[in-house]
């Protein structure tokens, strides 16, 4: 709803000194809103669209100041403060109210302006390493318009740039970003559309459209796999992973063992997604299943 | 037969050496005895008294030399033996010493840092007591009765400002490169000639003559080595061993008397003239300084000439290092709080340029390394100086270092520092030269008496006066500067006037103790050996304690400028930015130790220096700002300038302990953040942040250094892109204006368990504040900190 204004991302979060995202010291930008709807997904947080509010009970005081300052008077205050989501229109302002961090306002809308101008406070970090910025999410090709523009000036700027996608966007959204980026990880989460579907609720035949482009793009492309045992595990998925990577020439692979961390979050948000049960995958059966690819000639970068 | 290291790689240093260093790490710290108790039977001897001071100081030195018990270890190359025990450290009793008298039979059962002592030791300590009382710096510093007591009671629990030179001075790097060439036998010659420019009877020839004793003595303690080597030569049945005891005793004949010749010698010499330092001025800060610079034409000359292996090289300096840690400072409990670790504080600085401004990195810069990397032993404190054109074999090397945890070299910025050391007035040549003295303290080495840690000063204390018309919270008792009650304050220059009032007021007063303590170290403790060794005190035939070195300067550290500076911006902030509260309101709220809990979580929850919020930031780099020119206004008796520093060894706990809550939100009594570091966990953007924020202050006029800890977990800096990483941040940090950084690199799993069973890592090494400590040697309190302190780790997705 409402109209698209170019010149805003809405944030999630922006993390500097992230060695885990592409080349050098960088700063990793989670922006808001998925297509998905991963079964582990692990930034729920990440997947609504626009600004929401999560509750942390257990560190609320009982000031009762959120519930005083609700426009929408969408507070309930009892034993502990609990957010009626129905009525919530996430403006934030319980969250600035709130001493203790119990009540957060997760996204912001960001001038990407001002968001470039915080990027390069690391320029001189980024030029020595080698390093940059990563968009990540959610799904940074949400926000297309507006990514575009600041990938555009962090490239002007000389920065390294990724991003981190799902794969599943419009090509006309990601022709026009191809001159300013450098990287692409794409996640490649399972090969048979029927069974992605499934686990993400959509099928993959975009997605998998939209990785040949890329593969056939000057820019740098690296598959990613989260690794969730029991669901993609399979050879026969591995076996076709394989081959989409030979099929384009490509001859490494990114392993992102699963692990708990998403699910904490979940209920401190009005999230959408389920409940998901899945011990956190040790780094012992991750380099096991790593081997299967090594075994067809891919190398492996393994994330636990 | 050599060790393995762990992860495999062949041992960096001998079987022998790995013998020497278990030796020493097994030795029960302890107390000796020996330099008290013959100073004080030279100074009760009433036939000296006549004598002058310099001349009295030399003879008492030369008699401690002299009388001193020599012993040399089994596999001992380099010998010297600082105290009559393999680890121990001395007491001075006309320095801080004199506190310690009143019941030494209680070191070994304090709770922080026990030491071994026996009841004869301790009974015969005691004995001394009622003779220094009356006759220690202390208590000679002023006058007048209610000045001796207002002076001693202060510093028992220093709460404004800590007179770390009231205990003594030390804190040289000597001029050990014309020892080596000139021998004691060319300094008397010196001090010979310098003579013909002063009349028979003037105060010079006196100082002179002392100089001489003093050199002499040296010397003759040397050859009591050369003897009881040859002792011990006469009844080894090792030959190899007897060997090396003949070689030793030929050494100890030579040097320091006469020029050293070898690497060996060369090492041999400078190891006699540290201890006999240490045990003129005080066993804090005598630092070698440039070994790699000064050792590197024996080096070369020794190996070209086939006399000199890369492997015995090793194990010299390896030998020379593990003998460093057999020294250690005994303090009182108070002073323990200032200064926890049993840190003496011995520095030896690698790499950087020489005095034309080329590299002057050597293969000696590398195999310092090495050893030390091998030893992770607590001393020598390591500093590494870094320019543009440092190798990179080098910097490779380093980095290898710090990311496989060994939390040593400090690194230091050559271009921060020379223009740090230019500004406050060294010659361009000489500042190109210089050594790290201590902690972090740059100096021109052998020309520089520099008193680098001659006070702490507590500044968060300040804006309590300054909040307060110029008292305590918690007190009626005025203290500081009439400043206007909080009512009256409107704007936010209303804050830092008051502020900058009680600052010059406060500045003022421990002025005037320092040059009290000034007048009675050149009136009563002059130190004509370390003066030898300091270029300019021959020449002008003075004391370097009279001002006689060719630089002379103090260094006050400013401890706590981010808690200081952050609760000035949590004011404008809270008061006359988002008016949340008043002026008078948030005093009171202090005053209550910020018992509202919404109003304690607001001030925590705004911005803190070390997030790269210049608005923030601009506070911090503010008060140093007014910190340095303070201190700038004033000059020392030894005509020498005041000079800023930004170190707070673990002085930050014991200020904070005695300091009231803040408007940034730190309750009364806790600890205040590290040297120039951000508070505890309040760094949240991680390492680039931090050093962003550091960077906008203005390190030219903190020529006495300051202290950038940044802690990281082993996994964030983990293989060959770890040490890329750590790379690339130092060298953007120091682009950008950085002056020092020191890394702590563990995991925090590991000190929870050294905390909670000490024996489990009884050698965990931890970087404090330009120095290393055992982790067991903290208190409990420091412990805490340590573990606190923000683990930075790269955040993955």
């Amino acid at each position: 709803m409402g109209t698209v204004v170019v010149d805003e991302v809405v944030v999630v979060d922006v993390q500097r000194f992230s060695l885990h995202d592409g080349p050098g010291i960088r700063t990793t930008v989670f922006l808001k809103g998925c297509p998905l709807r991963c079964l582990w997904c692990q930034n729920p947080e990440a997947v609504r669209r626009g600004p929401e509010i999560a509750v942390y009970a257990e560190r609320c005081e009982h000031s009762g100041r959120c519930g005083e300052v609700c426009p929408e008077g969408a507070i309930r205050l009892g034993a502990l403060a609990r957010v009626d989501f129905d009525r919530c229109s996430a403006c934030g302002a319980c969250a600035r109210e709130c001493a203790h961090d119990a009540i957060r306002l997760i996204g912001r809308r960001v001038n990407i302006d001002e968001l470039e101008g915080d990027l390069l406070r690391d320029l001189a970090f980024f030029e020595d390493s080698g390093g940059g910025v990563t968009f990540s999410g959610g799904e940074p090709m949400v926000q297309a318009p507006a990514l575009g523009s600041l990938l555009a000036r962090l490239s002007g700027r000389g920065v390294h740039t990724a991003i981190e996608t799902c794969g599943l966007f419009p090509w006309s959204r990601m022709a026009p970003l191809l001159t300013s980026l450098d990287l692409v990880y794409f996640d490649v989460k399972h090969m048979d559309s029927a069974v992605h579907r499934r686990l993400t609720g959509l099928g993959n035949e975009l997605i998998l459209a939209n990785f040949a482009r890329l593969a056939n793009s000057p820019v740098e492309l690296v598959a990613r796999m989260p690794v969730v045992p029991g669901f993609n595990d399979d050879e026969e998925n591995v076996r076709a992973t394989a081959d989409l990577l030979h099929t384009h020439g490509l001859t490494r692979i990114h392993l992102l063992g699963y692990h708990g961390l998403g699910e904490a979050k979940k209920p401190h948000l009005d999230s959408p997604l389920a409940p998901f049960h899945l011990a956190t995958m040790e780094r012992r059966d991750l380099e096991k299943f790593a081997s299967r690819f090594e075994e067809r000639g891919i190398d492996v970068t393994i994330y636990d | 037969m050599s060790r393995s290291t762990t992860d495999g790689r062949a041992d960096a240093v001998s079987a022998r050496v790995r013998r020497l260093q278990r030796a020493v790490q097994e030795a029960s710290p302890g107390v000796c005895a020996e330099r008290a108790l013959i100073w004080t039977a030279y100074f009760r001897d009433r036939s000296t008294a006549p004598l002058p001071t310099e001349v009295r100081m030399a003879q008492a030195l030369s008699r401690v030399l002299l009388e001193k018990s020599v012993h040399i270890y089994d596999d001992e190359l380099i010998v010297g033996n600082f105290t009559s025990k393999r680890v121990a450290g001395a007491i001075y009793p006309e320095l801080h010493g004199v506190a310690m008298l009143a019941n030494p039979s209680s070191f070994p059962t304090r709770a922080v840092n026990p030491l071994q002592i026996s009841p004869d030791e301790a009974a015969r300590l005691k004995a001394i007591r009622g003779f220094w009382l009356r006759r220690s710096i202390p208590y000679l510093a002023y006058r007048e009765p209610w000045r001796k007591v207002r002076l001693i009671v202060d510093q028992l629990k220093p709460r404004y400002y800590a007179l770390n030179e009231l205990g003594g001075i030390a804190h040289i790097v000597p001029d050990y490169e014309m020892l080596l060439e000139l021998g004691t036998d060319g300094l008397v010659a010196r001090a010979h000639e310098a003579r013909e420019g002063f009349a028979p009877t003037s105060p010079q020839i006196e100082f002179l003559d002392a100089v001489e004793t003093a050199a002499n003595g040296l010397a003759a303690f040397a050859e009591r080595y050369a003897h009881e080597a040859a002792r011990l030569a006469a009844t080894e049945d090792d030959p190899l061993r007897r060997g090396e005891l003949l070689e030793i005793a030929e050494t100890c004949r030579r040097v320091p008397r006469e020029p050293a010749r070898t690497f060996a010698e060369a090492v041999q010499s400078l190891t006699f003239a540290q201890i006999s330092i240490t045990l003129e001025s005080l066993d804090n800060g005598v630092s070698p300084g440039r070994l790699d610079q000064l050792l590197w034409p024996f080096y070369q000359r020794d190996v070209a000439a086939g006399t000199l292996t890369r492997e015995r090289a090793r194990e010299l300096v390896a030998a020379f290092c593990i003998k460093l840690c057999e020294v250690i400072p005994v303090f009182s409990d108070a002073t323990t709080k200032l200064h926890g670790g049993l840190m003496s504080g011995q520095a030896v600085t690698l790499g950087g340029v020489d005095v034309t401004g080329r590299d002057a990195t050597t293969e000696l810069s590398h195999l310092f390394l090495e050893v030390i990397d091998a030893l992770r032993m607590r001393q020598p404190n390591l500093h590494v100086r870094l320019h543009r054109s440092s190798p990179q074999s080098f910097t490779d090397q380093i980095a290898a270092m710090l990311c496989d945890g060994a939390n040593t070299p400090a690194l230091y910025n050559d271009d921060a520092i020379v223009s740090a050391l230019v500004e406050r007035g060294c010659d361009e040549g000489d500042a190109l030269g210089f050594a790290i003295c201590g902690c972090v303290e740059p100096v021109v080495p052998g020309a520089t008496f520099g008193s680098t840690d001659a006070a702490l000063f507590n500044l968060p204390i300040i804006l309590e006066l300054a909040l307060n018309e110029g008292r305590r919270f918690s007190s009626r008792w005025r203290v500081g500067a009439r400043t206007p009650p909080v009512t009256e304050m409107r704007t936010m220059h209303d804050v830092t006037a008051a502020f900058e009032t009680q600052l010059a007021h406060v500045v003022a007063r421990m002025v005037g103790d320092l040059h009290a303590v000034e007048s009675a170290n050149m009136r009563f403790h002059p130190t004509p050996m370390t003066s030898m060794l300091l270029r300019g005190c021959l020449e002008r035939g003075t004391c370097s304690t009279a001002g006689g070195a060719r630089y002379n300067s103090s260094g006050v550290q400013c401890v706590g400028p981010a808690d200081t500076g952050d609760s000035l911006a949590a004011i404008e902030r809270s008061v006359f930015v988002d008016r949340r509260v008043t002026l008078p309101q948030l005093v009171a709220a202090l005053k209550a130790n910020l018992d509202d809990r919404d109003l304690f979580a607001y001030l925590r929850g705004l911005g803190k220096f070390g997030n790269d919020d210049a608005l923030v930031d601009r506070y911090t780099a503010y008060v140093l700002e007014r910190f340095s020119s303070e201190l700038a206004r004033h000059r020392s008796r030894r005509d020498g300038p005041y000079v800023a520093g930004v170190y707070s060894m673990t002085t930050h706990a014991h200020f904070g302990s005695v300091t009231g809550a803040l408007p940034n939100g730190r309750l009364a009594s806790a600890c205040f953040a590290s040297g120039l570091s951000p508070e505890n966990g309040m760094d949240r953007e991680g390492p680039t942040a931090v050093f962003n924020s550091v960077n906008r202050v203005d390190t030219r006029s903190l020529s006495n250094g300051v202290n950038l800890n940044v802690l990281f977990d082993q996994a964030t800096l983990r293989g060959a892109n770890g040490r890329r990483v750590l790379s690339s941040l130092v060298r953007t940090y120091f682009r950008g204006g950085g002056m020092q950084v020191q890394t702590n690199i563990l995991d925090p799993a590991v000190l929870i368990e050294a905390r909670a069973d000490p024996s489990a890592h009884p050698n965990l090494l931890v970087r404090i504040s330009g120095y290393s400590a055992y982790f067991n040697d903290l208190t409990p309190t420091m412990k805490d900190e340590i573990i606190r302190r923000t683990a930075h780790s790269g955040t993955a997705t």
